[in-house]
C-alpha cells in the first residue's frame, strides 16, 4: 500500500471517528473496529445523517446498496475510499 | 441471522405494539358495509384509513363488471402470462390504460407492489445508477436492491438535491433513472414534479413517477399529477395500481416508449407471477372508465377532504401537509399516538396508525385518506372524535405551529 492510499485511509477514519463522536459507545472505545449497529446503536435514521455528512465532506454519494456490507467503521471507510479516490 | 432470531426479533416488534395496546394488525373487519363503514368488534365504524378514494368498492358496475368476468372466464388464470397465454381482458385492459394516456405501451401486473418491483427488475441491471426520493415506498427500494443497481437517495421532494447527486455522479448520471412518486402516502405532500423532470432531463436521465397514490385523484382527466405537472410528453415510465382509486387489485405501467413491452421478455416478477384473476381485471377496467367518465367523484373526494383538513386544522393540531386525500395529524409521542388511535377506534372511527420508521421524520401520524364514498356528516363525526380523543389526553393538544 502507497503511503498516499494510506494518508487517505488515515484521513477518511479521523473525519468518519469526528462525525461519530457525539454517539456514545456502548462498551471501549470509538475506533475502526467499533460496531456502528452494535457499539453506537445507530438507528437507520442517524446512519443515514452520518452518511450525508460524508457524502458532503467529499463530496461523493454513496450509494444505498453499500450499506448492506457495512458493519464496522472500518467497513465503511473501505467503502468510502474508492469513492474518493475516483473523484481526485 | 438464524430463523429462530428472526422469530424472537419479530415477537419483539409485536410486542412492542402490544404494550400500546395499538396493533393494527389485529383489527379485523367482520362485516364490510359500504366503501366507507365496516363492524370492528361489533361496533359499525367508519373507515378513513383505506385509500378507497373514489369509493368504488361497492360500485354496481365494478361489481356487476367483475362477476360477468368471473362467470364468463372463471374464478382465476391459474398461471402466468408468458406461461399460460394471456386472457384477452388483460389484453383489453392494457390497451385501455395506453389509450387513457395516449401512449404507446401499458402493461398489467399482479399487484401494485409487483408493478414496481418488475418494471425496476426488468429495467436495471448491476451497475446501473437510480437516483431516488428518499421516502419512496418500499417496493421502489425492494426493486432497486434485488436489481442489482448502485442506488442513491435524493432528499425528499428536493430538486437541488437531486442535481447534487446527478452531478456527482459525472458521465454516469446520463442514462441513470430518477425515481419519485405523485401523492406520498404517509404525509400527504405532492412532489414538484415540473422540477424534478426538469433536472433528471438536464443531466439525460431517465423519469419515473410512481402514481399508486395520486391516479384518478390528481390531473384534469384523472391522470394523475403527472398531467397536473404538465410533463405527461416528457415522463418516461408512470406506474400505478389498481388497489387504491381502481378499488381493484393489480397494478399498471405506461410509457411513451414502444420498447418498454419488451419488458414482458425480462422482468421476472411478471414472468413469474400468476396473472390476476378476471373478476380483479374486469373490476379496475370498470374503475378506469369511471375515472374517465365521472368526475363527479373527483370533485366530491375533494371537497371531503377540504372538509377533514378545514376541521382538523381548526382544532388546532399539526397536519403534515396542505390539503389532499391524505391528511396526516403529527404527534410526538408514539405512546399518545397509540392512546388516541385507541380512543379513535373505541369511538368507532379507524384511522392509519403510523409510527416510525415507517412515519417519516421521527414522530408518530395519525393518518386519513378520503374517500368520495364518505358523506359529510361522516367527515363531521370523524373531526369530533379527534376531538374527544384528544380532549381526553393527559397531555397538551399537538399544537398547529409548523402547520402548513
Amino acid at each position: 500500500m502507497s503511503s498516499d492510499a494510506t494518508d487517505l485511509d488515515t484521513d477518511i477514519l479521523q473525519t468518519l471517528l469526528g462525525f461519530l463522536e457525539r454517539f456514545p459507545t456502548k462498551s471501549g472505545e470509538l475506533g475502526a473496529q467499533t460496531d456502528l449497529s452494535a457499539d453506537l446503536s445507530l438507528d437507520s435514521v442517524s446512519m443515514m445523517e452520518i452518511l450525508v455528512e460524508v457524502e458532503d465532506h467529499y463530496d461523493i454519494s454513496l450509494p444505498l446498496n453499500m450499506v448492506a456490507n457495512v458493519n464496522t467503521v472500518q467497513d465503511l471507510v473501505n467503502e468510502i475510499k474508492p469513492l474518493v479516490e475516483s473523484t481526485s | 441471522m438464524s430463523i429462530s432470531d428472526r422469530f424472537t426479533e419479530l415477537a419483539h416488534i409485536r410486542d412492542s405494539l402490544g404494550s400500546l395496546a395499538a396493533d393494527p394488525s389485529r383489527v379485523v373487519m367482520e362485516k364490510i358495509l359500504s366503501p366507507t363503514e365496516a363492524v370492528i368488534a361489533g361496533k359499525p365504524t367508519i373507515l378513513v384509513g383505506t385509500n378507497n378514494y373514489l369509493g368504488l368498492t361497492f360500485d354496481p358496475d365494478l361489481i356487476e363488471a367483475a362477476c360477468d368476468a368471473m362467470h364468463e372466464q372463471g374464478s382465476g388464470t391459474t398461471g402466468s402470462r408468458m406461461a399460460n397465454g394471456s386472457f384477452f381482458s388483460h389484453a383489453a385492459l392494457e390497451d385501455a390504460f395506453a389509450a387513457f394516456y395516449g401512449m404507446p405501451s401499458a402493461m398489467v401486473f399482479s399487484t401494485g407492489y409487483q408493478t414496481n418491483l418488475g418494471l425496476l427488475m426488468g429495467l436495471l441491471g448491476t451497475g446501473d445508477k437510480v437516483v431516488l426520493d428518499a421516502h419512496s415506498h418500499a417496493c421502489i427500494y425492494d426493486g432497486c436492491r434485488i436489481s442489482g443497481a448502485d442506488f442513491f437517495a435524493f432528499k425528499h421532494n428536493d430538486p437541488d438535491d437531486l442535481r447534487k447527486r446527478l452531478r456527482r455522479m459525472g458521465p454516469d448520471a446520463k442514462g441513470a433513472l430518477v425515481i419519485t412518486e405523485g401523492l406520498y402516502s404517509m404525509l400527504g405532500d405532492t412532489a414538484p414534479l415540473a422540477e424534478l423532470c426538469a433536472v433528471a432531463k438536464e443531466y439525460g436521465a431517465w423519469f419515473m413517477v410512481d402514481e399508486a397514490h395520486s391516479f384518478g385523484i390528481y390531473g384534469e382527466t384523472g391522470r394523475g399529477l403527472c398531467e397536473e405537472a404538465g410533463i405527461l410528453d416528457q415522463v418516461d415510465f408512470i406506474t400505478g395500481t389498481f388497489s387504491k382509486s381502481l378499488a381493484s387489485l393489480g397494478g399498471f405501467c405506461v410509457s411513451r416508449h414502444p420498447e418498454m413491452r419488451l419488458l414482458r421478455y425480462g422482468s421476472r416478477p411478471y414472468i413469474f407471477s400468476a396473472s390476476s384473476s378476471p373478476a380483479n381485471i374486469a373490476a379496475a377496467h370498470a374503475a378506469l372508465r369511471a375515472v374517465r367518465d365521472r368526475p363527479d367523484l373527483k370533485d366530491k373526494l375533494w371537497a371531503n377532504a377540504e372538509r377533514l383538513h378545514g376541521g382538523l386544522s381548526g382544532l388546532g393540531y399539526t397536519l403534515a401537509s396542505p390539503v389532499s386525500p391524505v391528511i396526516a395529524v403529527r404527534v410526538p409521542s408514539h405512546e399518545e399516538a397509540a392512546r388516541t388511535w385507541n380512543e379513535l377506534l373505541a369511538s368507532g372511527v379507524y384511522v392509519n396508525l403510523v409510527v416510525p420508521p415507517a412515519a417519516p421524520d421521527g414522530e408518530s401520524l395519525l393518518r386519513c385518506s378520503l374517500s368520495a364514498g364518505h358523506s359529510f356528516d361522516q367527515i363531521d363525526r370523524i373531526v369530533s372524535a379527534f376531538e374527544s380523543a384528544f380532549g381526553g389526553a393527559s397531555q397538551p393538544l399537538p399544537q398547529a405551529a409548523g402547520a402548513q
